[in-house]
């Protein structure tokens, strides 16, 4: 008998079978009650209310998102350069430090990271309310120790040689370190930096979902309140505000030796630094700490938590993470496979813009009104909105691709659908599995997202024990997010390794 | 008087149990134009390693200025400078900025970050980079979109700018053609540069391949599975000497 030989192609589609239990639970958990609910929701996005009233509220809306986002992007862009430095090999290498201090800045970096934005604008928000500021600093959190990561290994591709040759010129140590890592630093900015300000922009939407405010407000109000006319209005205007940033950032052209703009760049780096220092300082002396003294008495709270129950949360974590990477990994290929004509294709890339533009939370509330909440929503919810950024990378890399063995094999007289299975997928699937990889990463991260609303796994119990003051509670089902986040991070790096 | 510059004690040095340089002695003095001779393997470019303070030998001393390395400080140590076999230029900057990396141990902070903004003007390495027959119109570019023989010279006016005592240079002369490479000679082993004589090196150690270069060295020293063979003058050079190594 022929053993069964798998290879990156079947391994990207192979995924798809989470579908079966997923559909099972989700076909025994469907009813009909807000069936006309979904109907009103699909037809308003045909029909968005736009009066003067609703433009003004936009306008200001989208300000607040803006600037929450563009500062929380500064903030985290300018400070994970820094730590980005201080976590690469590099800079111990020039400077001779012990790597005890590489270790504890990247273990620091890895548990800081592993918690997602919500849930440090959740206990923020907690601790000192409601207010512009906790926004920026919820987002930056993450994000500085996600964009430090991207930083350091890019700081990584330093060649030996390179630092050799510096270094044996005897240069002053700044001078060198600032010679080796001009390049990469500004590199890093040019290809990564202007995704993430999107990735800002996203988070401060959620994190209006949550209260902080912005467009993600007005968002969640108009749930609640079932005006979904005014809710697709608010998500149309910021459709176009992603859409407009992207051109934007499409058009500029950063060139390393326009002296003008690096002085500019410079400028803003030294502004900022200084202005979150003095605002550090600001918070430090006009703060008195009088909630902290309330978390911490808070803190000797009991907890109510079973051993068992919080396995089982821990499992519906691991086991929502595992679905929703499923689907981000299987659903675009299948889907561009099966439906590969120009007209589908087109169809595939508005639905994955509209997966990446609604927020997880509102796509899971939609869906709530034909479906029970259960673990396999949440999973579909959270691998929809992953499929929608994984089909953008695909179609983006499939398009640049050289078509040159899809031609051959068609011309052959194999089958359309073989020919761009073999002729052409299978040459994107190997980079294509080590993005998802990556994806897999954040995927466990937001399962914070949906366990809140969808009340499913750790998610969930946060929110329970946040709502009860339960801070012990909190404590453990925040070390117990940041160690599956952490466990995930590492083994999405050993299979990343193999793959690149 | 003693006038020894560098000095090798008894080096060995092993790498991966395989023993490269095997009590390797020598004595550069003051002045000296050495041609090293080898085979490719034969342990010239770990020499010039050792040298130059990059590889530590496993056993031994290297002295400059009768001083162990370690008890150097970084001025001193700026006293060497290696023209590498791979070049080592950093790909990501330019011609330019490359040849004023030269520079860093003698310059500041602030003349870093002028180089890597391209925000002065930066004469002298232009000087060096016209010695180094280099064409302005390759100033600005970067290191990946220049010709071998290019990246060789950048690399060369690197080094001379620094303006070092001694230079250790591993096969300069590859990728340049017959014409450059006897410039390039004069350069490193004449002192050309009259009007600024503090930037030339006086005493040079060249590791090559091509015998009939051999003529404006003082020294030959021939090298094979790490060991000396012999340390002689030029003009002492003879067949049965080259059929030692070769």
């Amino acid at each position: 008998m022929n053993k069964l030989k798998f290879n990156y192609t079947s391994l990207s589609f192979l995924p798809i079978l989470v579908c079966i239990p997923l559909g099972y639970q989700l076909i025994t958990n469907i009813h009909f009650g807000g069936l006309k609910l979904f109907q009103e929701f699909l037809i308003s996005a045909f029909n968005p209310k736009i009066d003067n009233e609703i433009i003004i509220i936009v306008i200001n809306r989208l300000n607040e998102t803006i600037l929450i986002g563009f500062f929380s992007w500064l903030l985290s862009i300018i400070f994970g350069a820094i730590f980005g430095i201080l976590s690469s090999n590099i800079f111990y290498k020039i400077f001779n430090i012990p790597n005890f201090f590489f270790i504890i800045i990247r273990v620091f970096l890895t548990i800081i990271r592993s918690i997602h934005e919500i849930i440090w604008g959740i206990l923020l928000m907690q601790i000192y309310g409601i207010n512009f500021s906790i926004g920026i600093i919820a987002i930056c959190i993450p994000y500085i120790a996600v964009n430090s990561k991207v930083f350091a290994e890019q700081l990584e591709t330093i060649k030996y040689e390179s630092f050799e040759s510096i270094n044996q010129i005897n240069a002053p140590k700044f001078s060198t370190l600032l010679t080796l890592i001009w390049n990469p630093i500004i590199n890093t900015f040019k290809n990564f930096g202007l995704y993430r300000l999107e990735c800002s922009i996203r988070s401060t939407v959620i994190l209006g979902l949550f209260g902080i405010g912005g467009i993600g407000t007005s968002i969640l109000l108009s749930f609640q309140t079932l005006n979904f006319r005014e809710l697709w209005t608010y998500l149309w205007s910021l459709a176009i505000l992603i859409i407009l940033s992207g051109l934007i950032f499409k058009k500029i052209k950063f060139n390393n030796t326009n002296k003008i703009l690096s002085i500019f760049f410079i400028l803003v780096f030294f502004i900022t630094i200084l202005f979150s220092f003095s605002y550090f300082l600001y918070f430090i002396f006009n703060n008195n700490f009088e909630n902290f003294n309330y978390v911490s008495s808070l803190f000797k709270s009991s907890s109510y938590l079973g051993l068992f129950d919080f396995l089982k949360l821990i499992l519906e974590t691991i086991i929502l993470s595992l679905l929703s990477t499923g689907i981000a990994i299987s659903l675009p290929p299948l889907l561009i496979g099966i439906f590969d004509n120009n007209t589908s294709i087109i169809f595939i890339k508005f639905f994955a813009f509209l997966l990446r533009l609604i927020p997880t939370p509102v796509i899971l509330l939609t869906l709530l009104t034909f479906n029970n909440p259960s673990l396999s929503l949440a999973a579909l919810t959270l691998g929809l909105h992953n499929a929608g950024i994984t089909s953008k990378l695909l179609l983006t890399n499939l398009d640049s691709q050289d078509k040159r063995y899809y031609i051959a094999m068609k011309s052959l007289g194999i089958s359309k659908k073989t020919s761009w299975l073999l002729g052409l997928f299978s040459q994107q699937a190997k980079s294509y599995l080590a993005y998802c990889a990556y994806r897999s990463d954040i995927i466990i991260r937001e399962t914070a997202i949906v366990g809140v609303i969808g009340s499913v796994g750790l998610g969930w119990q946060l929110q329970e024990s946040l709502s009860s003051f339960a801070f012990q509670e909190v404590t453990i089902v925040l070390i117990a997010y940041s160690s599956i986040a952490i466990v995930g991070e590492l083994i999405n790096g050993k299979i990343k390794n193999s793959l690149t | 008087m003693n006038n020894t510059l560098l000095e090798l004690e008894n080096i060995s040095y092993k790498y991966k149990n395989n023993l490269i340089l095997n009590k390797v002695n020598l004595k550069i003095n003051s002045g000296e134009k050495i041609a090293l001779l080898g085979k490719s393997g034969s342990g010239k470019t770990t020499l010039i390693s050792v040298l130059n303070g990059t590889i530590k030998p496993t056993q031994g001393v290297v002295k400059l200025f009768n001083r162990s390395f370690e008890e150097l400080d970084r001025k001193q140590k700026c006293k060497i400078t290696t023209i590498w076999q791979d070049l080592r230029l950093i790909e990501d900057l330019t011609a330019e900025q490359n040849v004023n990396c030269g520079l860093l141990a003698e310059s500041n902070f602030y003349f870093a970050l002028k180089n890597l903004l391209n925000i002065s003007s930066f004469k002298k390495a232009h000087k060096y980079m016209q010695l180094c027959r280099l064409h302005s119109s390759i100033y600005d570019k970067k290191i990946r979109e220049l010709s071998g023989g290019q990246k060789q010279r950048v690399a060369i006016a690197r080094s001379l700018i620094q303006g070092s005592n001694i230079l250790l240079a591993d096969e300069p002369f590859n990728n340049l053609d017959p014409k450059l490479i006897t410039t390039i000679k004069n350069l490193l082993l004449d002192n050309v540069d009259k009007n600024n004589k503090k930037n030339s090196p006086k005493t040079t150690l060249v590791a090559l391949h091509r015998l009939d270069l051999l003529n404006d060295f003082d020294k030959v020293i021939g090298i094979r599975d790490g060991k000396i063979f012999f340390n002689i003058k030029t003009t002492n050079l003879k067949k049965i000497h080259l059929d030692k190594i070769y």
